[in-house]
């Protein structure tokens, strides 16, 4: 493997804001790769928001360090902003403007002036599939729509750095594969993005690396790494046969007790320890003659952590 | 301070009020009464030579009245009315500083209580017609209308930056206007009638009943309580009308009052600059002409007090810029109660 020496396009070190006796953040650290998608996973209310709203200079941290792009945003918060494009969760557009006014708009408060902020988002209109409501008043479009001019207006003055706060939710689907792609080329082009959603399928999709964030805290590598190792669920269906057909071989196969294997469908669930088991209970299914139409993993990879994270012990919890 | 980006943001604000329909009912309904108030002012004043000061001086008042009443509704919820909606955190986290949003929205707010002002030139010109108006009074009472307007939208302003929810501040910006325009006139009336000291009056009366005039030497005396408005006049000076009043030149007419209500409104302010006398004498063996100043004569001799008003109420809105400064300022380090960057 070749070492590539790469700056960090965000770092966050012991990172802590409460608001009154709400601790939102406790203690994170962090570190996103430039050229990387990485994923903020948490659930509902863990602090990811509050988070994003450090790192895109609106809230200074009660303590720690942060860095965007090696700019500390809250030292030199124009600095950082300069190189970094927010989006916000919450879908606030002006109701009496179009979608090419906001972005214009948005594009001129970066500092552009009118003909390039004009140009730059007639060009964002059409890569985002905005240009047939251009010019429709930003009340008139549905919530996936808002959406996408809320992820131009983060674009417009081409950031380094890139914070989307649940970009996925309200997409239509074929919106969220152009996202996808979308974000795969910031990463091919050197940029740093951070993305949180609790979506965990259409996260798994997009991201390089993934922190998770539980109750204001980062999760340690060491105990993401438990938790991913943990017993994982597995699907089995056989071609010619349903699940309750399938059991007695399969046990059979694997060693296990038909018993006690449950079944889902037309699946028969079995857990492994790791990857490499549940290769070699897949060669042994094979070598025995069986039909195997589908083998996989029943819960995505960051989705089995995450639950295993979320119903690991409790620390430190709150009521 | 970039002007470029303080321009967009005027533009912004700007662009989604003209949009709205509420604000040219606004303006309409705004015409209509200044329409019913010119023609009304005409037919009172008519009776005066040169009566088109009269008519003028009104229509001024009323503008400032309206745009006293219109104007909080507009600028009391710039800032937090954003955050509610969640456009004010895409602005902040753009190249535009905290004191560009806050400017932009003050002059945005400004420039829309001067569309009042606009929609008010067509009768303050029909109204010179009449005669009379000297160009001073124009130029004089028409800047101290847009001073108040602004003064009016930045403490708006500020108090949308300040207070968390939009109703509250809306409310309470109509609370400080109140305070200045209705308030300054009952703390004056009540604490002058309170402050009361004592006049002694004497008099002594001739008798007549005989042939000659008999001048005896009794001297007859009573006291009597009588409320010292002179102790509390300074009050008035922050009223914004008042200010209007006090500070446009007056002209006085050939009986010797004040041509317009500028000047009437002057006249009555400065008068309570006076003191009372303490003793009164009335002698009727040595009749004196009683002397009294003439209008002129009082405006020349009392204080002006606008301009002493006019940097309060500058001072007030500026002091509550820098509190709203402080609370938008972003990277936000304590955030107003119960609200959310975001």
């Amino acid at each position: 493997m070749v070492a590539l020496v790469t700056t960090p396009g965000i770092v966050a070190h012991g990172v802590r804001r409460s608001f009154g006796d709400v601790h939102a953040v406790r203690n994170v650290t962090l570190e996103a790769r430039e050229g990387a998608v990485t994923g903020l996973v948490g659930p509902n209310g863990s602090g990811k928001t509050t988070l994003m709203l450090m790192l895109a200079s609106l809230l200074a941290p009660d303590a720690g360090d942060l860095r965007i792009g090696g700019v500390d945003p809250i030292a030199e918060p124009a600095l950082a902003r300069g190189i970094l494009g927010w989006m916000p969760d919450a879908l606030g557009a002006w109701p009496a403007l179009t979608a090419r006014e906001t972005i214009t708009v948005t594009g001129e408060l970066y500092g552009m002036s009118r003909e390039q902020a004009r140009g730059r988002a007639a060009q964002l209109l059409a890569e985002l599939g905005l240009e047939s409501l251009a010019d429709s008043p930003a009340r008139v479009l549905s919530r996936g729509q808002k959406q996408k001019l809320g992820l131009a207006r983060a674009l417009v003055h081409n950031p380094r750095v890139l914070l989307l706060d649940e970009p996925a939710s309200g997409l239509d689907p074929q919106a969220r594969i152009d996202l996808r792609v979308l974000l795969r080329r910031f990463a091919a082009e050197g940029r740093t993005v951070l993305i949180s959603s609790h979506v965990l399928s259409e996260l798994e999709e997009v991201i390089d690396d993934a922190v998770f964030l539980v109750a204001g805290e980062t999760v340690s590598s060491d105990r993401v790494a438990a938790a991913a190792s943990r017993v994982r669920t597995w699907r089995i269906r056989l071609a010619d046969r349903d699940a309750t057909a399938a059991v007695l071989p399969v046990a059979r196969t694997l060693g296990l007790d038909a018993g006690v294997l449950p079944t889902d469908r037309r699946d028969v669930l079995v857990g492994f320890a790791s990857d490499a088991d549940a290769a070699q209970a897949l060669a042994a299914l094979i070598g025995a003659g069986l039909p195997v139409a589908e083998f996989s993993a029943a819960t995505s990879m960051l989705e089995h952590t995450f639950l295993d994270l979320r119903e690991g012990p409790a620390r430190g919890g709150t009521a | 301070m970039n002007l470029q980006r303080l321009g967009t943001i005027v533009r912004l604000e700007l662009l989604q009020r003209v949009r709205s329909v509420a604000w040219y009912v606004l303006l309409g309904i705004f015409a209509v009464l200044l329409l019913g108030v010119t023609a009304l002012a005409f037919t009172v004043f008519a009776a005066a030579q040169g009566f088109g000061a009269g008519v003028y001086s009104t229509v001024v008042f009323i503008t400032l009245l309206l745009a006293v009443l219109v104007s909080p509704t507009f600028s009391g919820n710039s800032i937090n009315g954003d955050r509610d909606a969640a456009t004010l955190a895409p602005v902040q986290v753009t190249l535009a500083s905290t004191g560009e949003i806050l400017v932009g929205k003050f002059l945005a707010a400004w420039a829309t209580g001067l569309a009042f002002a606009v929609v008010a030139l067509p009768f303050l010109a029909i109204a010179t017609l009449g005669g009379g108006v000297s160009p001073w009074t124009v130029v004089v009472s028409l800047v101290v209308l847009i001073v108040e307007i602004g003064v009016i939208s930045a403490i708006g302003v500020a108090l949308s930056g300040i207070l968390a929810r939009p109703l509250f501040s809306v409310a309470t910006t109509y609370l400080v206007v109140s305070a200045l325009t209705i308030g300054t006139l009952i703390v004056f009336l009540l604490v002058g009638s309170s402050i009361r000291t004592e006049v002694t009056s004497s008099y002594r009366v001739a008798d007549y009943s005989g042939d000659t005039v008999v001048c005896t030497d009794e001297w007859e005396t009573s006291t009597r309580e009588q409320p010292r408005f002179d102790t509390v006049w300074w009050v008035l000076a922050s009223n914004p009308f008042v200010i209007l009043a006090d500070a446009t030149p007056t002209q006085f007419g050939p009986e010797g009052w004040p041509v317009d209500l500028f000047g009437q409104i002057k006249l009555g302010v400065r008068s309570t600059q006076i003191a009372p006398a303490a003793e009164e004498v009335y002698d009727e063996c040595a009749p004196q002409v009683p002397q009294s100043q003439t209008a002129e004569e009082v405006v020349a001799s009392t204080t002006p007090s606008w301009f002493v008003g006019l940097g309060v109420q500058i001072a007030l809105a500026a002091g509550l810029m820098w509190w709203a400064y402080v609370r938008t300022r972003t990277p936000a380090r304590t955030l107003p109660p119960g609200t959310r960057i975001a």
